[in-house]
């Protein structure tokens, strides 16, 4: 559900066998002591680097939109979000 | 003149400046090859003619005026990952079918400044998820070696189009294996630069702290020369490192300095084939009488290693396919009329069943209960896979193994079995976790289907890695035929 994936029926049996062998194996992860290792998010060292704060050209809305299923007035058209009140 | 589809850049460039060939001529010879061979291989998604004869055009008038660049007039393939502004990029997906791109990535523009000339998009696993392209939505692409094998994935279409001489080189990703492994099994050189080496702006991404853009070529050279052209830092790409672009330094010096690694762990994994390993201790034998020291290491968290790979790379990814929702660009279940419904109908419709699992999988491991014992356990044993190498490295300059434990198998061999499949990454993943620069080069046949030799370096010592494989190439006179379909 959180991941949105829209499962229907018959899938979840079909996973949920592949993926309990897939957790088999993920699980040998638990034999390692661990407990004063600190975690890796990022492997190389890389100074946060953040750019000269000055405009730049960037596309324009025309470019942005180009590829949207759908639009309307310059924006992104969506399925209603929230029910009418 | 040599059959120009099976030379290097750099036998070609010296054509293309003696005018011995246009890179008009050279474009149409490959274009001409892609329609003859393409049906049987499927290397190819799509050919970008228009663009080709533009470009060649372009070098031709450089070549003229007495001013090529390095690339100039050579023709590239590039994984369907890679941004490329008005030309269909999809990830191998689905979900992105029609997608074109505003702008080019920043890899793909600097080849294109450097003057290459670009045939088409190869094929690829859906975002770049599975090691033998047959996890593309679209079709899978065919060894040229022997037409009833995988090439190898994810990026098999870009090393498929490079043995099959139907592109002089092509552009891969690594996130595991990705460009070493496929590398390994159509028997060309791939290389995966160190993490942030290559700006990974228009990358689709899959993994981002494991993701790298490097090259396929048929000579180690040339490997050099592709990666030199694509490296630097990016302002675009916050990862993108800030250092000297020194990665051909000292290509041919030779190993008779150098102390190479043997990690046992890397000779015993399961499923090894006696023919890869065989060969591979050949190479390793020719690498000795060229002068090098061959030092046994460990890395002793190596079995540890597929499990952490298959936490974050899942993770990642399921963080990363978040923005495919039907809205912004690709496919759009627009009948639907709630946004929930919306998103639902178009990632169920769009998603190939391994991109699925690693969401699933990703997503569990990311939750809140699961946390810990997965994702925070993973990244710990990341830590412990790196210290691994680390001390490795303090006895040896290099490390040399097999690429792939297993020559190319045969279609559907592993489909109906990720764990298997998954496998196939164990000798190239460690590399990722590591952020390491990895070499895979061709080091013989076995039963017919080629064998790949691969060396990892220390991070930014990708002249280490491309010196040793360099060295291996002139002492075992290797080099990359063109397979003929």
């Amino acid at each position: 559900m959180l991941a949105r994936l829209g499962l229907e029926p018959g899938d979840e049996e079909f996973y949920a066998e592949q993926l309990s062998g897939i957790l088999g194996a993920i699980d040998r992860l638990q034999e390692l002591e661990t407990k004063h290792i600190p975690p890796t998010a990022q492997v190389v060292e890389v100074e946060a680097t953040l750019r000269e704060d000055v405009p730049r050209p960037s596309l324009s809305q025309d470019e942005v939109l180009a590829n949207a299923p759908a639009r309307v007035d310059g924006f992104f058209r969506v399925p209603s979000i929230q029910e009418e009140a | 003149m040599a059959d120009p589809t099976r030379l290097t850049i750099t036998e070609l460039g010296e054509l293309l400046r003696e005018r011995e060939i246009s890179a008009a001529e050279l474009a149409l010879l490959h274009l001409d090859r892609i329609k003859s061979l393409d049906p049987d291989v499927q290397a190819f998604l799509r050919v970008t003619e228009e663009i080709a004869l533009e470009q060649a055009d372009a070098a031709d008038k450089a070549l003229a005026a007495g001013d090529p660049g390095p690339l100039t007039g050579i023709p590239m393939a590039v994984k369907d990952v890679l941004c490329v502004k008005g030309v269909e990029t999809t990830a191998g997906s689905k979900i992105l079918a029609g997608y074109r791109p505003p702008y080019t990535g920043t890899a793909v523009q600097r080849l294109f400044d450097a003057g290459a000339v670009m045939l088409g998009v190869t094929n690829c696993d859906e975002f770049a998820m599975g090691s033998s392209t047959e996890n593309s939505s679209y079709f899978p692409t065919h060894n040229p070696w022997k037409l009833d094998r995988v090439p190898g994935g994810s990026s098999g279409g870009s090393a498929a189009a490079v043995e099959a001489g139907e592109a002089v080189f092509s552009l891969g990703t690594d996130t595991g294996g990705s460009i070493r492994q496929p590398a390994a099994l159509c028997g060309v050189v791939g290389m995966k630069p160190t993490y942030g080496r290559v700006s990974r702006h228009g990358l689709i991404a899959f993994a981002s702290s494991l993701d790298q853009i490097g090259p396929f070529a048929r000579s180690v050279e040339d490997c050099a020369l592709i990666l030199e052209a694509m490296a630097g830092h990016d302002p675009l790409d916050s990862t993108s490192a800030n250092r000297p672009n020194d990665v051909r330094h000292r290509i041919n010096a030779g190993v008779e300095d150098m102390k190479l690694g043997v990690p046992r762990e890397y000779f015993d994994v399961d499923g090894m084939e006696p023919g890869v390993k065989q060969h591979v201790e050949q190479a390793l034998k020719m690498l000795e009488s060229a002068g090098a020291t061959l030092v046994d290491v460990t890395l002793p968290h190596t079995d540890y290693g597929l499990a952490a790979y298959y936490i974050i790379a899942p993770a990642e990814c399921s963080s990363n396919l978040a923005r495919f929702d039907g809205v912004k660009y690709g496919l759009s279940a627009q009948d639907e009329q709630n946004i929930t419904d919306l998103y639902m109908k178009t990632r169920r419709s769009g998603f190939g069943t391994e991109v699925r699992r690693r969401v699933m999988l990703g997503t569990y491991a990311l939750s809140s209960g699961y946390y810990d014992a997965y994702y925070l356990q993973a990244q710990k044993v990341r830590t412990l896979i790196k210290r691994d190498f680390d001390a490795a490295f303090e006895k040896c300059d290099a490390i040399v193994s097999a690429t792939s434990p297993t020559v190319a198998f045969e279609l559907g061999a592993k489909t109906q079995d990720p764990l298997a499949m998954y496998l196939c990454d164990v000798l190239t993943l460690g590399g990722n976790l590591a952020g390491l620069p990895g070499i895979s080069v061709p080091c013989g046949m076995s039963g017919g289907l080629p064998v790949g030799l691969q060396v990892l370096a220390p991070q930014w010592r990708e002249d280490v890695a491309l010196r040793v494989a360099r060295a291996y190439e002139l002492a075992s006179d290797m080099r990359v035929e063109v397979a003929l379909v």
